[in-house]
C-alpha cells in the first residue's frame, strides 16, 4: 500500500496551470524528495495532498484511501511560509496546535517539552514567540509539525532560511524519524542539498513531472562521465578531445566527458595528458552527474524566474 | 465542532487579556457617563444670564421687559433701563460693549402711531449669543401681547392666566411613565450596538489579516476546514464583544439602581431598562454582529493589509450609516411606513427593529418575520463569505478584482 498516491492530478488557477497531469506514489518508510525550481508547482501539489485545495481532475489517495479529513490526524505539515501566533507563549502555542491535531492538553504539553529538549530550545519555552530568533521560531514550527507523531510528515521547503547547524539538526532528526518507520515527503528547489538523503524523488518542471523513481535507479541510468579536478599550473589539457565541456572555477574544474550511448568513458587518458602537460593535480575524481545536472540535461534549461506573480503558489 | 471551540477559545482569551480590552471596558463607560453628566449640567445652564441695557422713551414697556427678563422662567438677566436716552447714550453703550461690561443693548424706537409696532434694534456683544437673543425676542412678544390686551380693557389677572404656558402631559399610557429617559436609554443602546458591531466586525477582519500576514493559517488549514476557522473566529471575537457589553450593561444597571447617577446630576434621572429591552438587545446584537462579522471575514480574506481593508470598509460602514440616517424617520414615528420598511432591510434590521421595539409597538408578527429574514440573510452571507474566505485566505499578492471574486464562489 502506498502512503501517498497521485494519479493524473491537474490543477489550474484561472488561466495559469499549476499542476499538469501529475502521478507518483510514495512507499511507506521512504524519504521522498519533491524537487523542482521555484514556481514549478510543488506547493500546489502539497496543498492538494492535504486537502487545502482540491484537484480539478485526477485522484489523490492517502494511506490507500481516497482523501478524507480524518486522515489529517496522521499527517504532519510544515508549510513553506512559516507562521506562528506572535503574541502567544511558546508552550501555549504548541499545546494549542497539538490540540488541533487531536491531542489532549496534557499529552501535548509533555511531548512539547520532550521535543524542546531534543532540539535544545528549553530556554524558549516560557517566552513569547515574537521574542525568539528566527531560527528558534523555525524549530518551534518544526516541533508543532511532529507533536502528534504523524505517520506521514510533509515539509515544504524545510531547509530554506536555516543556518547550516540547524539544517544538519533537522536532517538528522528526519533521518531518525525515517528509521522509526515514518514516511517523509519534502520539497526543495536546492537539489544539491538532498542528493544524499532521498530514497526516492519526483522532479517537476513547469507543472509537469519530468523524472521520478528511486535515487539509485535514476543515477544508474546516467554514465559516470563527470570529472571533478583541483588543479593548478598548465591548463592546456582542457583541450583534450575526450572533453565535451568544462567549467573552470579558478583551481576547481568540472569536466563533462564525451560518452556515446551510455558507455562509460575512460578518464585515464585525460589524467595522463594533464600529468604530461605538467599540471599540478591535488584531486581527480570521476563521478556520476549530480541531480542538478541530470535535471538540466532533462529539461534543457532551468528557468530561475518565478512566473507566479501574485498567484496562489507563493 | 471541537476545532471551532478551540479556535474560539484561543481568540477569546488572547483578546480578553490585552490591555486595550481593559482600557476600552473602563474608558468607554467613563466617556459616555462623562458625556451624559456633562450634557445634564450644560442643560441646566442653557439659560441666559447676560447683562443688557434697554433704551426706550416708553418707561412702562421697558419696565415690563425688565420684569420679564429678570424674573422669567428661563432667564435670569440683569437689565438696566435708560429712559429717556440722552444724546450720548449710544456712544456710552458702545463703549461699555467694547469694555465687555455689557452683553448687548436693545434700542426701542416708539411707533409714530398705534397701528405700527415700535422698532427694536438689538446690538449684541457677540452675534453668536443666540440664547440671549431668543430670550429677548420671547420676552418682547409677551410684553407686547400683554400690553395690547391690557390696552383693550382686559383684566390684568385674566391676561396672566392667558399667557401661562400650556403644560403637555407626555407620559405614554401603559408603556412607560418616563418616556424621556426611555427614549434616552434606547438611544444609548442603539449607539452601543452600532459601535460594538462595527468595532468587533472590524476586529474579525483584522484578526484574519493578521493570520494572513503571519501565515499561521496554513498550519491551521492542514487540520481544520476554513469554515471552522471562520466560525471559530467569529464566535471568539463576538464573545469578547458580548463580554464587554455585558460588563457595561451590568455596571449601568447597578449604577442607576443605586441612583448614583441621580445624585450626581441632581435630577430625577434613571435608566429604565425593561427585561424585554435587554433580551431584544442581546438577540439583535447577536444577529447584527453575525451578519456584519461574516461580511468582515470575507473582506479580511480578500485583502492583504489593513490599508487595503480600509478601502473596503465602506461595505461595513455604509449600511450602518444608513441606519443612522434613517433614525430621523424612525424616531418621530417608529410604527410608520418608512420605519417599518427600513426595519425589514436585513442590514438595518438589528439596529432599526430594536429601536422600533424600544420606542414603538411593532407587532410580534413583524418582529418574528424580521428575525427570520435576518437569519436567512445571515445564512446566505455566511455561505458566500466562507467561499470567499476559503480561496481568499490562500491568496497573497495582488488584490482580487470582482470577476475573480465571482470565480472564487464557484470553487468548491
Amino acid at each position: 500500500m502506498a502512503i501517498v498516491e497521485l494519479q493524473n492530478v491537474c490543477k489550474a488557477y484561472g488561466a495559469k496551470i499549476a499542476v499538469d497531469n501529475l502521478s507518483f506514489r510514495i512507499e511507506p518508510g521512504t524519504m521522498f524528495g519533491l524537487l523542482g525550481p521555484n514556481g514549478s508547482g510543488k506547493t500546489s501539489t502539497i496543498r492538494m495532498m492535504i486537502g487545502i485545495t482540491v484537484p480539478d481532475s485526477g485522484t489523490i489517495q492517502l494511506f490507500g484511501k481516497p482523501f478524507d479529513r480524518n486522515v489529517l490526524k496522521r499527517v504532519g505539515y510544515l508549510p513553506e511560509e512559516r507562521g506562528l501566533y506572535k503574541k502567544m507563549k511558546v508552550m501555549d502555542q504548541l499545546v494549542f496546535l497539538g490540540q488541533l491535531h487531536g491531542l489532549d492538553a496534557i499529552t501535548a504539553s509533555k511531548r512539547a517539552h520532550a521535543w524542546c529538549e531534543r532540539l535544545q530550545i528549553t530556554e524558549a519555552i516560557h517566552k513569547k514567540t515574537e521574542d525568539l530568533s528566527k531560527g528558534m521560531q523555525q524549530k518551534i514550527q518544526f516541533i508543532s509539525t511532529l507533536l502528534h507523531e504523524p505517520d506521514l510528515i510533509i515539509m515544504d521547503e524545510p531547509f530554506s532560511g536555516l543556518d547550516p547547524v540547524n539544517a544538519t539538526l533537522l536532517i538528522d532528526t528526519l533521518v531518525d524519524l525515517r528509521k522509526s518507520g515514518k514516511t517523509i515527503l519534502f520539497s526543495t528547489h536546492r537539489m544539491d542539498q538532498v542528493e544524499k538523503m532521498c530514497d526516492q524523488i519526483a522532479l517537476i518542471h513547469q507543472s509537469k513531472l519530468v523524472l521520478a523513481g528511486s535515487m539509485r535507479e535514476i543515477k544508474s541510468q546516467y554514465p559516470r562521465n563527470r570529472v571533478q579536478m583541483n588543479v593548478t599550473g598548465d591548463m592546456s589539457f582542457l583541450q583534450h578531445p575526450s572533453i565535451e565541456s568544462y567549467k573552470d572555477y579558478s583551481g576547481h574544474v568540472e569536466i563533462k566527458l564525451r560518452s556515446e550511448h551510455g558507455v562509460e568513458p575512460d578518464a585515464q587518458a585525460l589524467l595522463a595528458d594533464a600529468i604530461a602537460h605538467g599540471s599540478h593535480i591535488s584531486r581527480f575524481e570521476v563521478t556520476e552527474p549530480t541531480l542538478e545536472e541530470i535535471f538540466i540535461e532533462t529539461v534543457g534549461t532551468v528557468s530561475e524566474t518565478n512566473p507566479t506573480g501574485g498567484s496562489l503558489d507563493a | 465542532m471541537h476545532n471551532v471551540w478551540l479556535i474560539a477559545k484561543r481568540e477569546y482569551f488572547e483578546r480578553i487579556r490585552t490591555k486595550s480590552f481593559l482600557l476600552m471596558t473602563i474608558a468607554i463607560p467613563l466617556l459616555m457617563g462623562g458625556g451624559i453628566l456633562g450634557g445634564a449640567m450644560v442643560g441646566h445652564k442653557t439659560q441666559s444670564n447676560s447683562h443688557i441695557a434697554v433704551v426706550s422713551t416708553d418707561l412702562q414697556m421697558a419696565t415690563d421687559l425688565q420684569n420679564e427678563l429678570e424674573h422669567g422662567k428661563h432667564t435670569k438677566m440683569v437689565v438696566d433701563i435708560i429712559s429717556p436716552p440722552g444724546a450720548d447714550t449710544r456712544k456710552v453703550l458702545d463703549g461699555e460693549l467694547a469694555d465687555k461690561q455689557l452683553d448687548g443693548y436693545l434700542w426701542i424706537t416708539p411707533a409714530s402711531n398705534s397701528h405700527v409696532r415700535p422698532r427694536f434694534l438689538w446690538t449684541p456683544k457677540s452675534r453668536a449669543d443666540i440664547v440671549t437673543r431668543g430670550a429677548i425676542s420671547e420676552a418682547l412678544r409677551t410684553v407686547m401681547t400683554t400690553e395690547t390686551l391690557t390696552h383693550q380693557g382686559m383684566d390684568k389677572s385674566d391676561v396672566q392666566l392667558l399667557m401661562k404656558p400650556v403644560e403637555l402631559d407626555s407620559s405614554q399610557a401603559g408603556k412607560n411613565d418616563d418616556s424621556e429617559s426611555a427614549f434616552f436609554s434606547a438611544y444609548v443602546l442603539f449607539f452601543l450596538m452600532y459601535f460594538v458591531i462595527m468595532l468587533y466586525g472590524m476586529n474579525v477582519a483584522r484578526s484574519i489579516i493578521e493570520e494572513k500576514t503571519s501565515r499561521i493559517f496554513e498550519v491551521l488549514l492542514a487540520t481544520i476546514r476554513p469554515e471552522e476557522m471562520m466560525a471559530g473566529k467569529v464566535i471568539g471575537v463576538g464573545s469578547v464583544g458580548l463580554t464587554q457589553v455585558g460588563i457595561w450593561l451590568l455596571t449601568a444597571i447597578l449604577l442607576t439602581s443605586t441612583s448614583l447617577v441621580a445624585q450626581a446630576t441632581g435630577s430625577n434621572f434613571h435608566v429604565p431598562l425593561t427585561a424585554m429591552q435587554i433580551v431584544f438587545f442581546v438577540v439583535f446584537f447577536l444577529l447584527g454582529y453575525l451578519l456584519y462579522s461574516s461580511i468582515a471575514a470575507a473582506l479580511g480574506a480578500m485583502t492583504n493589509s489593513e490599508q487595503e481593508l480600509q478601502q473596503l470598509n465602506m461595505f461595513l460602514v455604509m449600511p450602518l450609516a444608513l441606519c443612522m440616517f434613517s433614525l430621523s424617520f424612525v424616531i418621530p414615528n417608529p410604527d410608520g411606513a418608512a420605519a417599518t420598511a427600513i426595519s425589514f432591510i436585513p442590514f438595518c434590521t438589528p439596529l432599526i427593529m430594536y429601536m422600533r421595539i424600544s420606542m414603538g409597538h411593532p407587532s410580534w408578527l413583524q418582529i418574528g418575520a424580521s428575525i427570520l429574514l435576518m437569519i436567512a440573510t445571515i445564512y446566505a452571507v455566511l455561505w458566500l463569505a466562507s467561499r470567499i474566505y476559503r480561496v481568499g485566505i490562500l491568496m497573497y499578492g495582488k488584490k482580487p478584482n470582482l470577476p475573480e471574486i465571482l470565480r472564487w464562489l464557484k470553487y468548491s
